[in-house]
């Protein structure tokens, strides 16, 4: 838009008049936003388009009415109505976000601010108010709420029947095999040498056996986790498995702002291992780097291997299992992951998840719409 | 074979307490002790309690202490070390992450075997432990 340059006098001559009907139409034209006026006790002396849509009355039916019937019953017998206006006379204005009721008794959530209107003479004229409707932005963050409630449900859950699972495989799976492994290893020195060389084949499967379980373990409830957090966790894995089972070297890098939430360190573990997992049993590499960073309000992981590049290549569907849940655990989570892979280059399994704070408890109910 | 210096007399065998909360492999474990010449098992425990009972009644040369133990491995292995100084202690665990050795370990565990590893092993640790 663009104004032809005109002689300041008459502009603001000419103007004056005319803004003022503007800015009248304007505010009763206004749809978003409830306007209206009330005077020095509290009645309602103007009313606009907005009012109208958002609480439901026609202006023949509101004015003149006190605006305390907006307030739901509980509000109007704690007096609050009046003690907003108080405030807004000793303070020049109030703002508040409540329950407030339309004309057909149904309750919507709404951001109110009351502004004292004075003369020249410093007396009070009346009130304006504007009221807008945001029950719609309440109940979209209440659904994200929500969800975040869900999501550490889920991975609460998921870590509880692991942790049960590896318990149980732990304190009676492997202790029995132990026991017959050590059972036979005493045969097989009793019995004549031609049965105990059998007894020593024997042994050594139970064996092998026992430490593919203790992995299974280790995988389903790595010790640490849940008591030393994120970094420790990681640092922790890195050393057990990726070094001193797998025999990789490795980097460990982090830069974080704040410890994230449980369920959110679970999710980057969660997702860091299946990569690891993945880089030991395809990419060949002798080398990953992991580094978790603070990025753009959450957290951003990258494990990168030295490997061929082509970590999924043969045997299809337990690998695609592994990208398809450390796809979902990210997605779950409100965040991405991708994974680049170049034959002779490596491959970089990246992420970002959310790093929220921690949910209280138990969100206070405030009324029922 | 012969041990060192056993129970304080030239000749006699190392005493052993076992201690594990799971009952096939307590027997076994004492099975594959009384086997050898140089070791008797003097009493089996359950739980943290009953080890540091009959550590301190026994007095044993060594103890084989599971590491998940009812009343916490490092715990009981501290207890040990309080009434009976003398004897000492073999870890014998399930799990091989870096934290678990530590805590057993750092609580003064000669040595920590991994369940799963052959009696070879395990009875090598052991008398290793006995050696003043």
């Amino acid at each position: 838009m663009t104004r032809e340059p005109r002689p300041q006098k008459w502009a603001r001559k000419q103007a004056a008049p005319l803004s003022e009907t503007a800015f009248t139409l304007l505010v009763q034209g206004v749809l978003d936003y409830g306007i209206f006026m009330l005077d020095p006790q509290g009645y309602i002396i103007s009313w606009n388009a907005g009012a109208e849509r958002i609480k439901g009355y026609e202006a023949a039916d509101i004015l003149g009415q006190h605006f305390s019937v907006f307030y739901p019953p509980e509000d109007q017998s704690s007096g609050k109505p009046q003690w907003e206006l108080e405030t807004a006379v000793a303070e020049g204005r109030l703002e508040d976000e409540g329950w407030r009721v339309r004309q057909d008794g149904s309750r919507f959530w709404a951001n109110v601010v009351i502004t004292a209107l004075w003369d020249e003479k410093g007396v009070l004229q009346g009130f304006g108010k504007v009221t807008r409707d945001m029950s719609e932005r309440r109940a979209a963050q209440q659904a994200l709420s929500e969800r975040r409630r869900l999501f550490d449900h889920l991975v609460q859950a998921q870590e509880t029947e692991r942790r049960r699972i590896a318990w149980d495989v732990h304190d009676d799976s492997i202790q029995a095999m132990v026991a017959v492994a050590m059972r036979l290893e005493l045969l097989a020195d009793r019995v004549p040498e031609a049965h105990s060389a059998e007894l020593r084949r024997l042994d050594a499967t139970v064996r092998e056996a026992i430490g593919r379980l203790r992995s299974l373990t280790f995988r389903l409830h790595p010790p640490g986790i849940d008591r030393h957090g994120l970094v420790e966790g990681l640092a922790s894995h890195l050393d057990d498995v990726v070094r001193s089972s797998w025999g990789m070297d490795y980097s460990f890098d982090h830069q974080l702002d704040r410890a994230p939430t449980p369920e959110t360190a679970i999710t980057i573990f969660r997702i860091v291992q299946e990569a690891l997992l993945n880089v030991h049993k395809h990419a060949r590499g002798s080398r990953v780097d992991v580094r978790v960073t603070s990025a753009d309000g959450g957290l951003l992981t990258r494990v990168v291997d030295d490997g061929t590049g082509e970590p999924m290549s043969v045997d299809g569907a337990r690998e695609h299992f592994g990208v398809i849940e450390m796809r979902e655990r990210a997605e779950t989570a409100g965040g991405w992951w991708s994974m680049h892979s170049r034959p002779g280059t490596g491959t970089t399994v990246e992420f970002w998840v959310p790093n929220p704070l921690p949910l209280p408890a138990s969100e206070p109910k405030d009324g029922t719409p | 074979m012969t041990a060192a210096t056993p129970g304080g007399s030239p000749g006699a065998p190392f005493s052993v307490l076992l201690c594990d909360d799971n009952v096939m492999l307590l027997e076994t474990l004492s099975e594959v002790i009384r086997a050898q010449p140089d070791m008797e098992v003097v009493a089996t425990a359950c739980d943290g309690e009953q080890a540091l009972r009959l550590a301190g009644c026994h007095r044993p040369d060594l103890v084989i202490l599971d590491v998940r133990f009812p009343g916490d491995g490092p715990s009981v292995a501290r207890g040990i070390a309080r009434c009976s100084p003398d004897s000492r202690i073999v870890a014998f665990s399930a799990y091989d992450d870096k934290g678990s050795v530590e805590r057993m370990t750092s609580a003064g565990v000669s040595e920590y075997v991994l369940k799963g590893m052959s009696n070879r092993e395990l009875l090598a640790a052991l008398r290793r432990a006995a050696q003043p």
